[in-house]
């Protein structure tokens, strides 16, 4: 499905995908779900950016099709570490196409780990699990979490002035 | 008297990227308060960034490096792995969704939790924000869990009693309230008439640094304040 919409350039479809299967991963917490996660994301961020669809960038985004093409059909039949030497690979290509017109020290695929990180952190997943998932610093998910109004959405057991009682007698008492 | 105070990777790695790492400094001369980490989260925030050259992040490791040979933060090794164990196994398996338990924490983390247990450190500087609530309020995770699955999460009660023995003990304090904390000692003296100007924006560039308060937090504190 994540193949077909790449090949639509549907980034709607994309983001949908990634949503539910970032809810899946997050609740089985497997390597192959995850590439999965990262991947839809990355691919609809590719099919958002028209400089990445011209024609000089042809040959990247076919290249990616292959290997995309080769997942899909290895998918029911292969073991993990074959599908995640599959990913590595489409992680490759897609660092094919960024070097062709590169912009951000931080290529697609380690934004769409730090994307995928915070929101497991934000749905309630420590961060030291999405640290270790997804292979990234947690000094970066921090940074990408604090971005977000993760911490606002969840009201907080104690008030702020319980919270400084207890500082104030613990710390300086 | 010395005080201990552990602390979490999460909290140094705020108080660094906010180039408030001074405030431990500040407590641990004008408080007595010593800093104390596992050699995990001396790994975590020092070691991994500066032995893989890990460019943005590695004056925030230097800076901690630094605290280290100052002596303000202590790294203390125990043998804590099978508290550890067992605190990380409790808590994974306390929640369940569709008949599977959720993995909420990793072994660092609980390492953690561990350490304070047998060092008998009762507070914690911790912003990390699951273990937090893991200690001062397991249900509240559990709603948000199924806030945000929308599922029902099934409760493991011996998980939780176990855990609940092992953590519910402890005295969380995040890097913000610290800061706060630092304030009304005088830390932000230098400042003189922008101290309150000073303190509001220290608090906001935590919050983008990753430490887990909430912007109506930040704006009831400085009300008070004000």
């Amino acid at each position: 499905m994540i193949a077909t919409a790449f090949k639509k350039r549907n980034q709607r479809r994309l983001r949908k995908l990634n949503d539910d299967v970032l809810r899946l991963t997050s609740q089985d917490c497997s390597q192959v779900n995850f590439n999965m996660a990262v991947f839809s994301y990355v691919l609809s961020k590719i099919v958002s950016k028209p400089r990445y669809l011209s024609v000089e960038c042809g040959s990247a985004i076919k290249a990616m099709e292959k290997v995309l093409d080769r997942i899909v059909n290895r998918m029911d039949s292969a073991t993990d570490e074959e599908l995640l030497g599959l990913f590595d690979e489409l992680e490759k290509s897609i660092g094919g196409l960024e070097q062709m017109d590169a912009r951000f020290v931080t290529d697609l695929v380690t934004k769409g780990k730090m994307k995928m990180a915070a929101t497991f952190y934000a749905q309630g997943i420590s961060l030291g699990v999405s640290a270790e998932m997804t292979g990234l610093q947690k000094q970066e998910i921090l940074e990408y979490a604090g971005e977000t109004m993760m911490f606002d959405r969840l009201k907080e057991e104690k008030s702020i002035d319980e919270r400084m009682k207890v500082a104030r007698k613990l710390l300086t008492g | 008297m010395v005080r201990e105070v552990l602390c979490d990777s999460g909290s140094l790695i705020s108080l660094t990227s906010s180039c408030l790492d001074n405030a431990l400094y500040f407590f641990a001369e004008n408080a007595g308060l010593k800093f104390v980490i596992p050699p995990s989260v001396e790994y975590e925030t020092v070691k991994r960034p500066m032995e893989g050259n890990i460019r943005k992040h590695l004056f925030s490791a230097i800076r901690i490096k630094d605290a280290i040979e100052d002596g303000v933060v202590v790294v203390v090794d125990a043998k804590v792995e099978n508290e550890g164990k067992r605190i990380m196994d409790s808590a994974n398996n306390m929640f369940y969704i569709k008949g599977k338990p959720i993995r909420l924490i990793q072994f660092g983390e609980s390492e953690m939790l561990a350490l304070a247990h047998e060092l008998g450190v009762g507070t914690i500087l911790l912003d990390e924000r699951t273990a937090r609530l893991l200690i001062e309020a397991p249900f509240r995770l559990k709603e948000h869990l199924e806030k945000e699955f929308n599922v029902n999460v099934m409760v493991n009660k011996n998980a939780y009693r176990e855990l609940a023995s092992r953590i519910s003990s402890l005295s969380v304090i995040r890097s913000s309230e610290l800061i706060m904390l630092a304030y009304e000692k005088g830390y932000f003296r230098n400042f003189v008439n922008l101290q309150e100007e000073a303190l509001e924006a220290a608090l906001y560039k935590m919050k983008f640094a990753g430490c887990a308060i909430s912007f109506d937090e930040i704006s009831q504190y400085m009300y008070k304040v004000g």
